[in-house]
């Protein structure tokens, strides 16, 4: 595993964000996460690749306690997430950002006001109710949607928009969140693969220029080469790989998820 | 081979080769007799039925003739009353405007906590949930005969009652409406770190307000027809005035007063319609 994040006195080590150490989950006795271990660091993005029932998603919920684990710890800055409770846990949860496979844009609000949606703690109550974040918030909501090339859609209604598009606005929403970790769970499968190029991008862009930790599962092994930096293996709820993005080839994708991908089997 | 994908496959592969799902046994036979015994119970109620309800079709026939009288009697309808008329019509559709609304608003307070969605614990939403079944389960015309006694005749009494009354209503649709909303926008927002009230005003109320607009005036709808009838029991309304007609036998303010109330129905029906369809 690269650099752990103990290595004091090592300036240029990169800071570890996210510590997930020997996760385990299992519903009832399927078990889905068997010991996960791993590190995410600022600045990086790491694709997390295994076939459907790997228990990606079901990783990801851990993580943000949207699913309490049955074992292990999600350390968040140093903080154990799973230790923390109630309103403790909420305000630890902003530092995570979650981009889902269907946008979860609410689809009556415009482009700029889901990006909001990322502010709604910092904001106070009655500014939320009234929908009136003031105009100093919706600059640097329209700021974030520029990030990711949508500056000109902010007062499209987010079900006008393409999957692409909205996908995008989801990742401003974690931007203008001011999140340290981007978890990205499949946001690309059900997009085109044009549209799907340009959402990697904005999470690879993120990553560099903003220091977010970015993990993103993903099915396609084109793709993972040019937009991650390292690789992990999923597979029956274990991590079978972990290596460098660019190293990541058909030949390694086939050992993660066995002969399917060789279409010995055909997909589900 | 074939232990390899199961092994990897983990769950979905046991579905393949595992064992066979039971087979259906050949259909059951139900004897004959059950089928005679179902049908004894459906004549009998009826029966018992028809006798409790004291039905007599000859007493029918001798009353509506009676009817057919007074209706002959009616033409040409009465205009000297008229505005007095359109003045409780007015009382009227004020107590469904204002009472619908207070319905509504008591709606929404109940109906976060009784959506099942938005509420997981069942402590808090099965009492939810009695308390708009009450409400709905009372009419408003009860609801009105208890406010009479309480505050006076009138048409605040029928206000309040219709209020009450379909506050239960209006709740329950409320919070099937919340239930069938999707969960993902709600889960984001929840994942920023804000408390309900916001995540809820803000990534769910926007999505749901068609919905819930759409209840409300269908409740609206229904209100205005009960309104007409709560002045029956001295709430107010055009209602009173139909009483009033019918108790002195004055056929001619009694067609009016009937023209008036079809005139506003139908007009409010068309009204909150268009709107609904609107909203969708």
């Amino acid at each position: 595993m690269t650099g752990r994040g103990g290595r004091s006195g090592v300036r240029s080590a990169p800071e570890v964000v996210l510590r997930v150490a020997g996760l385990t989950h299992s519903y009832g006795d399927r078990v889905v996460l068997d010991g996960v271990s791993f590190d995410l660091e600022a600045g990086t993005v790491v694709a997390i690749v295994g076939p459907s029932g790997a228990g990606k998603t079901t990783l990801f919920r851990c993580i943000t306690q949207l699913i309490t684990p049955g074992a292990g710890r999600v350390e968040l800055s140093g903080r154990d997430l799973t230790a923390l409770k109630g309103p403790e846990l909420r305000r630890a949860r902003r530092d995570v950002g979650l981009v889902f496979q269907q946008y979860n844009l609410v689809r009556r609000l415009s482009a700029v006001d889901n990006v909001l949606a990322g502010r709604l703690a910092d904001l106070p109550t009655w500014r939320v109710l009234a929908r009136r974040p003031g105009a100093s918030e919706r600059a640097a909501a329209v700021a974030c949607l520029d990030r990711v090339g949508l500056a000109g859609h902010a007062q499209a209604r987010a079900d006008r928009l393409s999957g692409g598009e909205q996908q995008r606005v989801a990742i401003a929403r974690a931007l203008a969140q001011r999140t340290r970790v981007i978890l990205a769970d499949e946001p690309v499968s059900s997009l085109d693969p044009s549209a799907a190029a340009k959402v990697l991008a904005a999470l690879r862009a993120v990553a560099s220029d903003d220091g977010i930790a970015v993990l993103c599962s993903l099915h396609q092994v084109g793709m993972v080469a040019g937009f991650a930096d390292r690789v992990l293996g999923l597979r029956e709820g274990r991590i079978v790989l972990d290596m460098a993005g660019a190293e990541f080839d058909e030949r390694r994708h086939g050992e993660v998820y066995g002969e399917w991908a060789h279409g010995a089997y055909p997909l589900p | 081979m074939a232990a390899l994908p199961e092994a990897l496959w983990g769950g979905a592969a046991q579905a393949g080769p595992g064992p066979e799902p039971a087979k259906a046994g050949p259909p059951r036979r139900r004897p004959r007799w059950r089928r005679w015994l179902y049908l004894a119970v459906v004549v009998a109620v009826y029966v018992v039925s028809w006798r409790l309800a004291d039905v007599d079709l000859p007493r029918l026939a001798r009353g509506l003739s009676t009817m057919f009288g007074w209706a002959a009697k009616a033409w040409p309808p009465s205009t000297r009353e008229l505005p007095l008329i359109l003045e409780r019509a007015g009382e009227t559709v004020a107590i469904a405007v204002i009472g619908t609304t207070l319905a509504t608003v008591i709606a929404a307070a109940i109906c976060v906590p009784a959506a099942r969605n938005l509420t997981p614990s069942p402590w808090v939403r099965l009492p939810s949930r009695l308390l708009l079944n009450t409400l709905r389960g009372v009419d408003s015309f009860v609801f009105a005969l208890l406010f009479v006694a309480a505050v006076g005749l009138g048409p605040f009494a029928g206000m309040l009652g219709v209020a009450f009354h379909s506050s239960g209503s209006i709740g329950k649709l409320f919070a099937e409406t919340l239930e069938g909303l999707p969960a993902g926008p709600l889960e984001a927002a929840e994942l920023t770190g804000a408390s309900r009230l916001k995540t809820v005003s803000y990534a769910l109320v926007p999505d749901a307000m068609p919905g819930l607009a759409s209840v409300a005036l269908y409740m609206f709808e229904f209100n205005i027809r009960s309104s007409i009838v709560l002045g029956v029991v001295g709430a107010g309304g055009i209602g009173q005035q139909l009483k009033n007609s019918i108790e002195l036998l004055d056929f001619p303010r009694l067609l009016t007063i009937v023209l008036v109330i079809l005139a506003m129905v139908t007009f409010v029906d068309q009204l909150s319609g268009r709107l609904r369809k609107h909203l969708a």
